[in-house]
């Protein structure tokens, strides 16, 4: 849970990032039609385009010589629980605290 | 202590190490400030007075920078090595808080590999979220349900 919710969450730590899911929040789009309000080479939007695709939040396929994105809204929905937002925040802080006091004990 | 599905939360873990390891990683201001928030942030243990009413005050930094807000709580229940509840309703010297919204019970028990481990989280309810979600802002996670539904329903 939280590992994959670590992946949407550096997904979105990125404003161009933000501005591409707001975008697709309205329907899916070509990746031209994203890349044209940023001033990028298309490599380097193509590079934040892969990391939402990794994280899931988006799906792109291809359309003759076009690469349509949208946005996978099951992906979407499931980190919205807000308890389950806590219960990730928890899980990692009990994560960090095994690893301290393990490490602790190899010293 | 009832675990309510709508708003509590619970952790429950076997922890490799001695019990006492584990408790004062909860309970030593150096130590725990080591673990409680995830780097790069770091996070200064401002207030740890352990005792009933005791407040537990914590700050961070995103960058090194200025330290900003974390967690302001107050201590309800310390049993030696076993257990600690605290609550951020209260901040220290049994004062009503601002926004109050959880209280942690935290439970050490033997167990045959080192420490069973036990987080119980109750939370107020879910009109509190946006106060919690400012927090756990810091953490790292508090944010990526806020900022999705904005953003796909903006």
């Amino acid at each position: 849970m939280a590992q994959y919710l670590d992946g949407i969450f550096q997904a979105l730590a990125d404003p161009t990032r933000r501005a591409v899911v707001g975008r697709l929040g309205h329907g899916p789009a070509s990746v031209g039609e994203l890349a044209a309000p940023f001033d990028m080479a298309l490599p380097s939007f193509m590079k934040h385009i892969h990391v939402l695709e990794e994280s899931g939040l988006i799906r792109t396929s291809k359309s003759g010589r076009v690469r349509i994105c949208e946005i996978d809204r099951k992906q979407v929905a499931a980190v919205g629980g807000w308890l389950d937002e806590q219960r990730a925040i928890w899980e990692s802080r009990t994560d960090r605290l095994e690893q301290f006091v393990t490490q602790e004990k190899d010293r | 202590m009832t675990l309510d599905p709508e708003r509590d939360l619970e952790i429950s873990r076997i922890i490799k190490a001695p019990r006492a390891a584990v408790w004062a990683a909860w309970t030593r201001p150096e130590q725990f400030a080591k673990w409680w928030i995830p780097a790069p942030a770091l996070c200064r243990v401002a207030e740890m007075d352990l005792r009933p009413g005791g407040a537990l005050t914590t700050l961070m930094s995103e960058d090194g920078g200025a330290f900003g807000p974390h967690l302001s709580a107050c201590y309800l229940e310390l049993v030696e090595g076993r257990k600690i509840v605290f609550t951020n309703a209260l901040v220290g010297g049994w004062r009503p808080a601002e926004q109050p919204m959880m209280t942690a019970i935290i439970t050490l028990d033997d167990h045959d590999l080192g420490t069973a481990y036990r987080a119980h989280v109750m939370h107020k309810d879910h009109a509190d979220q946006e106060t919690h979600r400012a927090l756990g802002f810091y953490d790292g996670w508090g944010t990526v349900a806020a900022q999705l539904a904005a953003l796909v329903e903006g």
